[in-house]
C-alpha cells in the first residue's frame, strides 16, 4: 500500500494536517517528542489511499509526498481527490 | 549591550523562582513516582490534567492578545508572544497524542469527555486560569513577567525532575521536549522586562503579579499532585443553574 510522508523543507507547520485527522479520530498525524516539535505521519494508522483528508487541507505545496514514489500530493492529484 | 532599565528585576525574579522550582508540591509525586513508577491511571490522571490547563492558554491568551493594540510595542514583542501561544498549542497537542497513543481514551471526543480532561469550574486548575485570564488589563510586560518570570521557571524545573524520575520513555519525552521551548518562554520574559519595564511603579506590579501567578500555580500543581496520587478524587461538575435576572 502506498504511504504518505511531510517534505519538511516544504511543511509551514500551520497543523492543518494535524487538525483534520484528529477530528475523523484516525490521529495518524502526530507532534514528534524531539525538541523541533515537527509534525510527522504514522505509517501505522494513516489509511491512505483510502482516506485523502489532510492532503486536502494542506496549503503548502509539496509538504505531503507519496513516499514510493516521491510525488508531489499537494495539491491532491485528480486521481487522488475525494470529495468530503 | 545598552544598559536595559528591567535588568536588575529580571534577574531578581528569575533567581527568586529558580530558588521555588524545586520546592513546588509535584516534588512529592516526583518522589513517588521515583520510588513506585506510575500506573497507566495515574499517567491518564497526570496528562489529562495537563492537557486541560493547556488547552485554557486559549482562553487566557485570547484575553491578554486583545490587550495588545497597535504601536503600544516593537513587533518582536508581538511576535515573540504569538510564538508563545504556537508554543503552548504544540504543549496541549503533545498531552493530547500521548493520552490516545497510550491508549487512555480512543479519540480526541472521548478525552473531552473523560473525567480526567473535563474542565471543571470548582478547582485549582480554573482559579489559575482564571487567575491568569484577570492579568489582561494589565500593560503587557507585568503579565509578561508575571508567567515567563514565574510559573514558567518552575515549570521548567519540576519537569525536569518529573522526566528524570519517569521510566516510560514516551512520557519522559513529552516533558523532556518542552525544555527548549520553555527556555524560550522564559528568556523572552527576561527580555521583555529588561527593555520595558523602567518605571517603579511597574517594577512592584511585575513582583506582585509574579507573585500572586506563583501563589495560584502552586494550588494547581498541589490539587495536580494529589490527583496523580490518587488522594484527591476530581470535585464534581458544578450543577447548572437558570439565571433569571
Amino acid at each position: 500500500m502506498p504511504s504518505l510522508k511531510i517534505d519538511h523543507e516544504r511543511c509551514t507547520e500551520c497543523r492543518m494536517c494535524y487538525i483534520v485527522c484528529r477530528e475523523i479520530d484516525i490521529n495518524a498525524v502526530y507532534v514528534d517528542l524531539d525538541p523541533l516539535h515537527r509534525i510527522e505521519i504514522d505509517l501505522q494508522k494513516c489509511t491512505y489511499p483510502g482516506c485523502t483528508a489532510c492532503l486536502m487541507y494542506c496549503p503548502a505545496e509539496g509538504s505531503i509526498i507519496e513516499v514510493e514514489t516521491g510525488r508531489s500530493l499537494v495539491p491532491p492529484p485528480p486521481e487522488v481527490w475525494q470529495e468530503p | 549591550m545598552p544598559d536595559l532599565p528591567g535588568r536588575d528585576l529580571a534577574r531578581e525574579l528569575i533567581e527568586k523562582s529558580r530558588g521555588e522550582s524545586r520546592a513546588t508540591p509535584v516534588e512529592e509525586m516526583i518522589e513517588a513516582v521515583r520510588k513506585d513508577g506510575l500506573t497507566a491511571d495515574a499517567a491518564h490522571r497526570l496528562m489529562g490534567r495537563l492537557w486541560t490547563l493547556e488547552r485554557m492558554f486559549y482562553y487566557v491568551y485570547g484575553g491578554w492578545g486583545q490587550g495588545l493594540e497597535i504601536n503600544d510595542f516593537p513587533p518582536s514583542v508581538k511576535y515573540l508572544f504569538s510564538k508563545q501561544i504556537v508554543d503552548e498549542s504544540t504543549h496541549e497537542m503533545l498531552y493530547l497524542d500521548a493520552q490516545l497513543h497510550k491508549g487512555f481514551v480512543p479519540t480526541q471526543k472521548d478525552a473531552f469527555r473523560h473525567p480526567y480532561g473535563v474542565f471543571t469550574l470548582d478547582s485549582a486548575l480554573a482559579y489559575y486560569v482564571f487567575s491568569l485570564r484577570n492579568l489582561a488589563t494589565y500593560p503587557h510586560p507585568i503579565r509578561i513577567a508575571a508567567l515567563n518570570l514565574g510559573p514558567k521557571i518552575l515549570e521548567f524545573g519540576w519537569m525536569e525532575g518529573l522526566s528524570a524520575s519517569l521510566a516510560d520513555p514516551e512520557l519522559k519525552g513529552v516533558f523532556e521536549s518542552q525544555a527548549v521551548e520553555n527556555r524560550s518562554h522564559i528568556n523572552m520574559g527576561r527580555r521583555i522586562v529588561e527593555e520595558f519595564v523602567k518605571e517603579p511603579v511597574e517594577a512592584e506590579l511585575c513582583r506582585w503579579a509574579c507573585a500572586i501567578a506563583k501563589r495560584d500555580y502552586n494550588r494547581f500543581l498541589g490539587e495536580l499532585s494529589a490527583f496523580v496520587l490518587g488522594r484527591e478524587a476530581p470535585a464534581p461538575p458544578a450543577p447548572r443553574r437558570q439565571v433569571t435576572d
